[in-house]
C-alpha cells in the first residue's frame, strides 16, 4: 500500500579526554558547571583550537562508513540563539563536512543485510544542558564543546522496525571501532528521524522529523505511530504538513514542535577562527590502522573459521572484546565451538554468579583455553570442568595448576582404578554377588560407588569396561 | 629615540608626578575607561624583562583586549563591569617584556565606528583640539599616545581603526599583517579582517612592540610566522594616479609629502586600483556578516548586563540585547544577519568574497610596480564632535584607504606626516604580506626629514 522512507541523523559524543575546542575535561556526570572555561563559555576574545583526537575519530568513522574523505574539511559557523548554546553559533560542518557519500551493510535477520547509504559525518561542538526548575531555568556547560560527531544517513529505512535494528547496530559499530561508548541513557549517542511515506512506487513524500527520542525502542515506537498517522492523513485526502514533531514518551504519541515556516535560517558561513583542516599523508595512514573488523563481517568470519552457530557467532561478536577474548582463547585451544559454548553458558553464570564483568575476572582467556584443552583432551570430565571454572573464580589459579593441587586429574589407567574397584567389590559383596546372580539393575549402583570413591574422576568407560571383566 | 624610552623608564619612580600628569590630561580628553598605573600583573617569563626594549614601560590597551583583572567592556553598556578573567597573548607578551598596563582605553562600541562617539561608557576628546574627535575605533589608545599619558598603546584594527585615530591624533599607528599578531584576547568583531596593532610615539618603538607581540601562538590557529622576503632597500612609492575628494588641507600636507619623498630618492610610481571603489562595501559586507555572527554570544546570561525581570531565557536574551547594544551595534547585526539569509548569500556575501579576492589581486600587481603603496590615511583631519557633514554614512565611505589593508591581509602603518590648520594629518603606507620592515623604513626616513609634531601642552618630564 505505502512506502515508507525513514532516515537517521545520529549523534554521537567522541571518546576524546578534553573538549573539541578547548582543552577542558570531556567527563560526564561531573558537578554542573566544573568543566569550563573562557574558551566553552564563550567569552570575549576566545578562540577554538581544533583537538586533534577529535577529528581523528571523525576520520575514523566516516572512512569505517565507506565515506569519501575530505582533502580539506571546513568549519563552518550554523547561528541559532539558545541559551544553552554560549556563542549562540555552534562550530560545525556544511559545506565540506568530514566524509560524504558513504554506505553501511547492515543485518536485518539470518542471511538478510541491507546496505545503507551514509549522506555524511560531520564534526561538531555539543551544546550545553538547560534545567527548568520551578520558575527558574538553570544552565549547565560542562557539556558544552563536547565532541559530537553527526552522522546522516540517506532515507533507505523501511520502517521503525529496521530503524531499531540499524541503530543498535550502530551502537556496536562505534563500540568496535572505539570512537564512542554509544550510550543513549547518557546521551552519548542521540538520534533524530525522518519519514515520509507515499502510495507504493511514488518516491518520497513530505518529509516529517521527529526529535526527542532517546532510546532505540522510542525510534521503533515513533516510527510506527508516525506511520499510523501519516497514513491515516492519506487515506482521509489530508495534505502531511512538513514539521518537526517531538516523542512524548508518556503518551506514547508525537507532536507537532515547529512547522517548515518557523524553522531556522541557520546562515552557515565559514568559521573564520578556524582553518580548513587537511590531513597528512601520515594522519591519513594513522587512521587507516585504526580500522577494525565491523560486527557483521566478523561474525560471518567467526562462523566459517571456528564453525560457529548463527547463535554461538551472533553472542560471541555482540561487543569487540568478546570476540577478541573468543579469538585468542579458540586459537590458543584449537576448540572454537567448545569455547563458544563455554563462553555462552557456565562462563556468563558464573559471571553473574560473582558480579563481574569478563574483563575484570580472574578468567583470562589464557586460562580459558586451559580449561578447554584440559576437557577435550580427557584429562578432566566435565564435571570437573565445572568444579574447575568455578575454582578459578574463587581462587585466581590458573585450571593446570588447581587440577594438579586438587588431584583432579581423570583416573584413565587400569592399575590406578583396579584397587579401588577392588576396595568397593569388598565393601558391597552383597551387590556383587547379586549381580553376578543375574540382577543387572544393580550394576548402576556400583558405578556409582567407584565415581564417588575417586571424588568423579574416574573415567566412566573405563570404569564399565574394569566392572564387565570383573563381573563375567 | 632611546632617549624617550628612558625617560619613560621613570615612570614608576615619579609615579606622584606622572599620575598627576596623566589625571590632568584626562579630564581633558578621557582617554582611558579604567586607569590604574598600580595594577601590577605578573610576568609569565623566565626571561629576565631587563634586556627588553620595552622593559619598564607603561602602556594603554585598548578596551576590547583582554587584561586579567582589568575591566573588558568594550565600550558597551552590554559588558560594562566585566571584568577578564584572562590576558590576551599579546598583552602578555608585553608584560613579559617587562611593560605595564596602566589602563584600558576608550573605543567606539565593539570597534563600530571612525570617532569613539559610539562609545556608550564616555566620551573622548581629541588632545590637539578638545572639540574634536580622536578617531576609531581605537580612539582611546591614540588620544593618551598623543597626550603623552603613555608612550605607546595597544589598538585593534578592523578597516583602519588603529591608522585612522593615529592619523587624527598625530602618532605611529601600525596595522600588522592578519594573523602575525594573535587574536587570542581580542573581542571579536570581524574575524577575517582584524589584527591587534600598536599606536606610538616614535617609529622605533613601534616596532620594538611589534617585534615583542607577533609570533605564532597555539590559542589562535589563524596565527602566522612572519616570513618577510630578503631585505633590500625600498626603492619606488606606488601612489594613486586620480586621486580626488580629499580634504584641501590634506590634500596639501599629501603634495607636500611626495615632494619630500622624491628629495629622499624615492621614485614614485602612479598606479590604477580599480577595485577600490567597491572596497567599502565589500568591508562592510563580510564585517557585518561575521559580526553578527561575533556579537551573538552576548546575551546576558553568562556575564554581562542582565534584565530584572524577564519571563523566560528568550525574554531574557532580547531584553538584554535591546538594552545593552548601541545604534550602530545594532544596526551592523542586522545588516550582518540580511546578507547571510540563505539564498541570498550568492548576492552578497559571496560577491564580496570576491571583491576581496579581485583587490588582492590589485595589490599583488601594484607590488610587482612599486615596493610599499602610499596614500592620506584618511580624506580629513579630525572632525567636530556631532559634526552633521561627517554623517554615520560619510565615515564609512571614509574608509576606503584603510580598508584595502583588512581585506588583503596586508600591513598597514600611518604615519604623522604635518599640519593641517593645526591639526595632524597622516599618511599610510602599505606593503606586502609580512613586509612590515618596508614600512618602518620609509616612515623612519620621513621622520628624519620631517619630524613628526609634539601636541602641545604635552611634556616628557610629566611637568603641568
Amino acid at each position: 500500500m505505502y512506502d515508507t522512507f525513514v532516515g537517521l541523523e545520529i549523534h554521537i559524543h567522541l571518546l576524546t579526554k578534553s573538549k573539541v575546542f578547548c582543552s577542558c575535561k570531556a567527563h560526564y556526570g561531573d558537578e554542573p558547571n566544573t568543566n569550563v572555561c573562557p574558551v566553552c563559555l564563550g567569552y570575549p576574545g576566545v578562540l577554538p583550537v581544533l583537538n586533534e583526537e577529535a577529528i581523528k575519530l571523525a576520520y575514523v568513522v566516516a572512512q569505517a562508513l565507506n565515506c569519501r574523505l575530505s582533502p580539506r574539511t571546513l568549519f563552518e559557523r550554523k547561528n541559532y540563539f539558545y541559551p544553552d548554546l554560549p556563542k549562540n553559533y555552534q562550530i560545525s560542518q556544511f559545506r565540506d563536512p568530514v566524509g560524504e557519500n558513504g554506505f553501511i551493510d547492515v543485518p536485518l535477520g539470518e542471511g538478510v543485510t541491507k546496505r545503507i547509504r551514509i549522506h555524511d559525518v560531520h564534526l561538531e561542538e555539543d551544546a550545553g544542558k538547560m534545567i527548568h526548575a520551578g520558575d527558574m531555568s538553570l544552565c549547565d556547560y560542562n557539556r558544552t564543546g563536547y565532541p559530537l560527531l553527526e552522522i546522516v544517513t540517506e532515507p533507505d529505512l523501511s520502517g521503525g522496525e529496521e530503524a531499531e535494528r540499524f541503530l543498535q547496530y550502530f551502537q556496536r559499530v562505534v563500540r568496535y571501532l572505539h570512537v564512542s561508548d554509544g550510550n543513549m541513557e547518557e546521551g552519548s549517542l542521540r538520534c533524530d528521524a525522518n519519514i515520509s511515506i507515499n502510495k507504493t512506487g511514488g518516491g518520497l513524500g513530505t518529509k516529517v522529523e521527529v526529535k526527542n527520542l532517546n532510546s532505540s525502542r522510542f525510534v521503533r515506537k515513533a516510527l510506527e505511530f508516525e506511520f499510523k498517522r501519516q497514513s491515516a492523513q492519506f487515506e482521509a485526502g489530508t495534505r502531511i504538513v512538513q514539521e518537526t514533531r517531538l516523542w512524548n514518551e508518556n503518551r506514547d504519541v508525537t507532536e507537532s514542535m515547529r512547522s517548515k515556516e518557523s524553522s531556522h535560517d541557520y546562515r552557515y558561513f565559514p568559521e573564520p577562527d578556524l582553518p580548513p583542516f587537511v590531513p597528512s599523508g601520515d594522519f591519513l595512514r594513522l587512521v587507516d590502522s585504526l580500522q577494525v573488523e565491523l560486527p557483521l563481517a566478523r561474525r560471518e568470519r567467526l562462523k566459517t573459521t571456528w564453525g560457529l552457530s548463527a547463535e554461538q557467532a551472533d553472542f560471541v561478536s555482540e561487543s569487540k572484546s568478546l570476540a577478541d577474548y573468543f579469538e585468542t582463547t579458540a586459537k590458543a585451544s584449537g576448540q572454537g565451538a567448545s569455547v563458544a559454548n563455554w563462553l555462552m553458558g557456565d562462563v556468563q553464570k558464573e559471571l553473574k554468579h560473582f558480579d563481574l564483568t569478563l574483563e575484570a575476572s580472574p578468567l583470562s582467556s589464557a586460562r580459558l583455553a586451559q580449561l578447554v584443552t584440559l576437557l577435550e583432551s580427557g584429562r578432566i570430565h566435565i564435571k570437573i570442568a565445572k568444579q574447575l571454572l568455578i575454582a578459578v573464580f574463587e581462587e585466581n589459579k590458573d585450571p593446570e595448576t588447581l587440577v594438579k593441587e586438587k588431584g583432579w586429574e581423570a583416573i584413565t589407567t587400569e592399575s590406578q582404578l583396579q584397587p579401588i574397584l577392588d576396595k568397593v567389590f569388598a565393601e558391597h559383596s552383597g551387590v556383587v554377588d547379586a549381580i553376578r546372580a543375574g540382577d543387572q539393575r544393580q550394576k548402576g549402583f556400583l558405578v556409582g560407588q567407584v565415581m564417588q570413591a575417586t571424588g568423579g574422576r574416574a573415567a566412566p568407560a573405563l570404569v564399565n569396561q574394569l566392572l564387565a571383566k570383573a563381573l563375567g | 629615540m632611546a632617549k624617550l624610552e628612558d625617560s619613560w623608564r621613570r615612570f614608576s619612580e615619579k609615579a606622584a608626578s606622572y599620575t598627576a600628569y596623566a589625571k590632568a590630561w584626562e579630564a581633558k580628553i578621557g582617554a582611558f575607561l579604567s586607569f590604574n598605573p598600580q595594577h601590577n600583573p605578573a610576568s609569565t617569563s623566565a626571561v629576565p624583562a631587563g634586556q627588553s626594549p620595552v622593559a619598564g614601560l607603561p602602556f594603554g590597551v585598548k578596551d576590547n583586549i583582554a587584561v586579567a583583572g582589568f575591566p573588558l567592556t568594550c565600550g558597551s553598556k552590554m559588558l560594562e563591569g566585566l571584568t577578564s578573567p584572562y590576558t590576551a597573548t599579546a598583552v602578555q607578551k608585553l608584560i613579559d617584556g617587562g611593560a605595564r598596563p596602566v589602563g584600558k582605553t576608550n573605543l567606539d562600541e565593539f570597534g563600530m565606528g571612525s570617532s569613539t562617539d559610539n562609545s556608550a561608557l564616555g566620551k573622548t576628546n581629541n588632545p590637539w583640539d578638545v572639540t574634536r574627535v580622536a578617531g576609531g575605533s581605537s580612539g582611546g589608545s591614540a588620544a593618551c599616545v598623543a597626550a603623552g599619558q603613555v608612550p605607546f598603546a595597544l589598538g585593534s584594527d578592523t578597516g583602519g581603526s588603529v591608522r585612522q585615530p593615529a592619523a587624527f591624533c598625530g602618532v605611529y599607528g601600525l596595522k600588522p599583517t592578519y594573523g602575525t599578531v594573535s587574536r587570542f584576547g581580542l573581542t571579536a568583531y570581524a574575524s577575517s579582517l582584524e589584527v591587534i596593532g600598536v599606536l606610538a610615539t616614535t617609529v622605533g618603538l613601534t616596532r620594538s612592540v611589534y617585534d615583542l607581540i607577533k609570533g605564532e601562538d597555539g590559542n589562535d590557529q589563524t596565527s602566522l610566522k612572519s616570513e618577510p622576503g630578503p631585505a633590500r632597500p625600498v626603492r619606488k612609492i606606488g601612489i594613486l594616479k586620480n586621486l580626488t575628494g580629499l580634504a584641501p588641507g590634506v590634500e596639501a600636507v599629501y603634495r607636500e609629502s611626495l615632494a619630500t619623498l622624491k628629495k629622499l630618492g624615492y621614485t614614485l610610481v602612479e598606479v590604477e586600483l580599480p577595485t577600490l571603489e567597491y572596497a567599502v562595501s565589500a568591508y562592510y559586507t563580510i564585517a557585518t556578516a561575521e559580526a553578527s555572527a561575533n556579537l551573538a554570544r552576548f546575551n546576558g546570561i553568562r556575564y554581562g548586563l542582565r534584565p530584572e525581570y524577564a519571563e523566560n531565557p528568550e525574554d531574557l536574551i532580547r531584553k538584554a540585547r535591546t538594552a545593552g547594544f548601541g545604534d550602530e551595534v545594532k544596526t551592523r547585526i542586522l545588516l550582518g544577519s540580511y546578507v547571510l539569509r540563505s539564498g541570498f548569500q550568492d548576492q552578497f556575501y559571496t560577491k564580496a568574497q570576491k571583491v576581496r579576492t579581485a583587490i588582492r589581486r590589485d595589490f599583488d600587481r601594484i607590488f610587482e610596480e612599486a615596493d610599499v603603496f602610499l596614500s592620506p590615511t584618511f580624506p580629513t583631519t579630525a572632525f567636530a564632535h556631532g559634526d552633521t557633514t561627517m554623517t554615520s554614512f560619510q565615515q564609512k565611505l571614509a574608509d576606503k584607504f584603510t580598508v584595502t589593508a583588512n581585506l588583503t591581509g596586508q600591513p598597514g602603518l600611518s604615519f604623522p606626516a604635518g599640519l593641517a590648520d593645526g591639526l595632524p594629518v597622516g599618511l599610510q603606507v602599505l606593503a606586502p604580506v609580512f613586509e612590515e620592515g618596508r614600512l618602518f623604513e620609509v616612515a623612519d626616513r620621513f621622520a628624519e626629514a620631517v619630524p613628526p609634531a609634539a601636541c602641545p601642552g604635552t611634556s616628557l618630564d610629566w611637568s603641568l
